[in-house]
């Protein structure tokens, strides 16, 4: 009878640890510890075992305390059980706010993004833009060129996360990634996982002019390859430190640095060249000639009535740009050399808001930019019904209106006209290579938009060409190299405005295209154009040819590694 | 005197474990950290020094003629390799945290080296000076050396986080009640045995039959002494130690559950007036319950614990893998949190049962010896260890309130390493006296 019964309290105590384990996620400490101490006196009373008769006091005892240690040391290992493996996850992760709002979790977490040696990112000449160097079992990164910190972004994993190209390569440069397995090899080895190296397609030496023609400017400089979509250039100011948010701890001085990026009035935490948006002002206007001509409204010689003002239902719109006021009959070409806004109210009235809105995406407004970088949206309007308006169509004719345009996009627009009407896919990581140094990956060109037939481009870059050798930007022209362009001016209200320049450069073929924002009081158009003629001129010097050319084996490569790509053939361009 | 020589062959080969461990450990360590396969003997010399002291051990014990219990020290010596192991791993993290522990290892080494002398000194003296019968002779001497360190840790002892268990000794800082765990027992052990059957009996007042009042007068004084701790060391540690050997030996002797009743009901009522009246009890109970009440304050070191255990899982992080250092202090109270990072699950229970089997080894031996105080001493002594380690690991694992106490053989601490020797020398000696069976 007491057998069955020690039996049945032993069962009984099985059946508690096991129910107690199954449910303990949805129990309380407390509660679980309530149940721990049932099944431990159930245990107690299950070990209660009949002694024979004869038994000395002393080994009855004994026995009797041997038993009770025995079932103390099974409730610690239920205990054990419990937190190292049933409720392993809800511990390791648990969270907690202290009275002052300070949050408290696992320091395992984040002290798992200082553990390993994270990928260096490169320029394309292999110059070290960010670093990983290893001191004490802590990998410090670091950012050596200044120039290129609008690009890398800030790695802060203990307090501020991270962006830029830190951000949306994380994955690569902590090793997540393509080499996972081999990661997850070299942890059982106990070695410490390392990440993929980023090549960029950024050339740092430029990078460095332009962020210096910048000054002390606000505003950005991008150059694209205008047949690969290649960044040559991207730069941004102002910008921050990304070296004095690194820290490996609670720092107070990186905290007091954020504080001050914070309460900067410039906002240097956003990126203008791909977060910024501007209006583009009169360098939309090769976008209306793109589209009229196109749409057969008119062709480059077309002729429009300029004679200093136009009545647009009512409002007067003044001509100030005209070079001869005695002349009244200006071409769509003269339009761009002499950025005449009277006749592309008209060329925009012409079109009309609803082809406007239609050519939108096409023309990436109110799309995503695929990009290595957030790109900020662009767009033609508010709305398709702000478009209905007839003044509201003639200042989009001329760049104004509701149009906002990222410096990124602007670069992108000149480097379609340049390059026969296609919209290439903007990109600045060139390659991944392994720690060995191996090339895992290889970025290939890609036609992103074919807004315009190749005719209707190389008539807009022509007038572009035009604009440079005949018209009032005679201060992009550079001997050598036929340059075209446009200038814009995007008026922001109490007669502030920004200066704007887009252009590109060939030799006579367009290698590259060019987008210069300065912001309001930065020297103005001048220096726009003198910026923008400076780095094209760099880099074409330093690049006669064609950016990349990728080889047929890479691009086959990137197949196997993309899943989407799968299936697709590779292309050879 | 004449010694005839053996081979303890048993005591030799259980120790190659431990040896084994010591040698792969300290290696494993050693690679973790230089992230290569490279080595030299030079890197792990400590370790096969280590593995050679235990074999020198046992090989001279053998020589020397000792005829004691083979299991014990093997038992022992492996716990002691895992804490040495520990340490040396925690050593350069906790380094790196504080300059003061630049020479932890070095001393953690020195005390288990002690240790180990003492052990053999003990074992080997002993015999020859028929140690069982002073210990037995002057019992009302261990009681005052119990009850007067309890009082020098009170007048002259120093606070270490808000518990008054040290005794500054120039260079050295003791832990008293490490020392008067020792005591206690032998006293107990020689005053239950004497008045056994008299504490046993029962106490005829008119029709009420009464425990013996007048034989338990010692008993209650150390009931309260033990009571007294609580309030005077402002720690619970202790006093549950003591307590729990007070009890357990009064049971081991008598065989009458009622005083162990009795004991745990009063030990109850203080427990809970502790609770009411001290606020350090009541943090440790709040810690106990739900240590995120004070995350970043009495609750810091339970919740780092807790992240610990759990970053172990089933096996274990590896070897010098873990990140045990976030627990500060990880060196003594929590070493155990330590090991279950990086040992696991499985770690953690092999732990367990060495401590158990340890305890269970000490009872065999109290039941094979000839001779009643020699009983009642091993199994106390084996008690008091075997409560300690459930105190500690109750208290780490958040199943009891935490107290402050060393993990037996593993902790660092110096008081605590060569008094815990000191003990399994004891229980080795009585091994060695006439058997029963």
């Amino acid at each position: 009878m007491t057998t069955a019964l020690r039996t049945l309290s032993i069962l009984g105590a099985i059946a508690l640890l096991g129910w107690g384990l199954l449910i303990s996620d949805e129990i309380s400490d407390a509660r679980w510890l309530l149940l721990l101490g049932g099944a431990w006196i159930l245990l107690v009373f299950g070990t209660r075992i009949t002694l024979p008769a004869g038994l000395p006091t002393f080994n009855r005892t004994l026995i009797r305390s041997g038993m009770l240690i025995a079932t103390v040391f099974i409730v610690i290992s239920a205990q054990l059980v419990r937190i190292q493996v049933v409720e392993q996850d809800a511990i390791y992760y648990r969270t907690g706010v202290d009275a002052e709002g300070e949050v408290i979790s696992n320091p395992r977490l984040v002290s798992q993004q200082l553990d390993f040696e994270r990928g260096r990112i490169l320029d394309r000449n292999g110059t070290v833009l960010a670093d990983t160097v290893e001191q004490d079992g802590i990998y410090y990164r670091s950012w050596p060129v200044a120039s290129a910190w609008p690009v890398t972004g800030y790695y802060s994993p203990m307090m501020y996360g991270s962006t830029g190209l830190e951000a949306t390569y994380d994955g690569e440069l902590s090793g997540d990634g393509r080499n996972s397995f081999e990661n997850t090899f070299r942890q059982l080895l106990g070695m410490t996982p390392q990440g993929n190296n980023l090549v960029l397609s950024l050339d740092a030496d430029l990078q460095t002019q332009a962020m210096t023609m910048l000054g002390d400017s606000r505003g950005s400089v991008v150059v694209l390859d205008v047949e690969t979509g290649a960044t040559v250039v991207l730069a941004s100011n102002p910008t921050f430190d990304p070296n004095q948010l690194f820290t490996t701890g609670n720092d107070p001085e990186a905290a007091a640095y954020w504080n001050s990026l914070l309460e900067d009035p410039s906002t240097p935490l956003v990126i203008r060249a791909n977060q910024g948006v501007y209006t583009p002002g009169s360098t939309f206007k090769t976008v209306t000639a793109a589209i009229a001509i196109e749409e057969g409204y008119a062709q480059p010689d077309s002729v429009y009535e300029d004679s200093g003002q136009l009545n647009i239902d009512g409002r007067i719109l003044p001509e100030f740009n005209r070079p001869d006021e005695s002349r009244d009959q200006w071409t769509l070409s003269e339009g761009i050399a002499w950025s005449l806004n009277v006749v592309f109210a008209q060329i925009g009235m012409q079109i009309g808001g609803e082809t406007y809105w239609q050519y939108g995406p096409e023309l990436g407004f109110g799309v995503t930019i695929p990009y290595d970088l957030p790109v900020a949206e662009s767009q033609m309007a508010n709305n398709r019904d702000a478009l209905s308006d007839t003044n509201m169509v003639a200042d989009t004719g001329f760049g104004q209106g509701q149009l906002l345009m990222s410096p990124l996009h602007l670069a992108m627009i000149a480097s379609t006209w340049a390059n026969d009407g296609r919209m290439m896919e903007p990109w600045l990581v060139e390659s991944i290579t392994d720690p060995d140094g191996q090339t895992i990956w290889t970025a290939s060109p890609d036609t992103w938009r074919q807004p315009v037939s190749a005719e209707t481009a190389n008539d807009v870059q022509e007038m572009m060409v035009n604009a440079v050798e005949n018209g009032s930007i005679s201060g992009a022209r550079v001997e050598g190299y036929v340059v075209g362009g446009k200038t814009g001016t995007a008026e922001i209200g109490n007669e502030r405005s920004h200066s704007l320049f887009i252009g590109f450069i060939g030799d006579p073929e367009p290698r590259y295209a060019v987008a210069v924002v300065l912001e309001e009081g930065s020297g103005g158009l001048t220096s726009a154009v003198a910026i923008g003629r400076d780095i094209l001129v760099a880099t074409i010097g330093r690049y006669p040819e064609q950016l990349t050319s990728g080889p047929l084996e890479t691009a086959y490569v990137r197949s196997q590694f993309r899943g989407d790509w799968v299936g697709k053939e590779p292309e050879i361009w | 005197m004449r010694f005839r020589p053996t081979f303890r062959a048993t005591e030799f080969n259980l120790l190659l474990i431990p040896g084994a461990l010591a040698v792969v450990g300290s290696l494993t360590i050693f690679l973790v950290g230089t992230g290569t396969v490279d080595w030299t003997w030079g890197d792990i010399w400590i370790s096969l020094a280590a593995a050679a002291a235990v074999l020198l051990v046992s090989i001279t014990f053998g020589l020397r003629g000792f005829r004691g219990d083979q299991v014990m020290f093997p038992i022992t010596a492996t716990l002691a390799i895992i804490g040495m192991l520990m340490i040396q791993r925690l050593h350069p993290d906790l380094v790196e945290i504080d300059e003061g522990y630049s020479t932890l290892a070095q001393r953690h080494l020195l005390y288990l080296g002690a240790g180990l002398v003492g052990m053999w000194l003990i074992v080997m003296l002993s015999g020859p000076l028929k140690v069982a019968n002073w210990l037995r002779k002057y019992k009302y001497t261990w009681l005052l050396v119990t009850l007067a360190l309890q009082a020098a840790t009170f007048f002259i002892g120093t606070e270490v986080g808000g518990a008054r268990l040290w005794i500054n000794l120039g260079p050295i800082q003791i832990q008293p009640s490490e020392i008067s765990k020792i005591t206690l027992v032998i006293f107990l052990a020689s005053y239950l045995d004497e008045k056994r059957d008299l504490i046993g009996s029962s106490w005829q007042v008119g029709r009420f039959k009464l425990p013996p009042i007048p034989y338990l007068v010692p008993m209650g004084i150390m009931w309260a002494a033990s009571l007294m701790l609580l309030v005077i060391l402002n720690d619970l540690g202790p006093a549950l130690l003591f307590f729990g050997i007070f009890l357990v030996m009064l049971y081991l002797a008598t065989g009458r559950l009622v005083y162990v009743g009795v004991g745990m009901g009063t030990f109850a009522v203080a427990c809970w007036l502790a609770w009411t009246y001290f606020s350090r009890i009541e943090v440790r109970v709040n810690n106990w319950l739900d240590p995120f009440w004070d995350p970043y304050g009495f609750g810091y070191q339970p919740i780092q614990s807790d992240f610990a255990l759990s970053a172990g899982g089933i096996f274990g992080t590896g070897f010098g893998q873990g990140h045990p250092t976030f627990i500060s202090q990880v060196q003594t109270d929590y070493i155990f949190s330590a090991i279950g990072e990086e040992l696991g699950l499985l770690g953690t229970l092999a732990l367990i049962a060495l401590y158990f089997l340890w305890v269970v080894r000490s009872y065999i031996i109290a039941i094979r010896a000839d001779d009643g105080f020699v009983q009642l001493c091993v199994a106390g002594l084996a008690t008091s260890l075997g409560i300690q380690t459930i105190i500690i690991i109750g208290g780490v694992t958040r199943l009891i309130p935490l107290t402050g106490i060393t993990l037996p053989f593993i902790s660092y601490g110096g008081s605590s390493l060569v008094t815990n020797f000191g003990v399994l020398a004891l229980i080795l000696y009585f091994s060695s006296l006439p058997r029963r069976v």
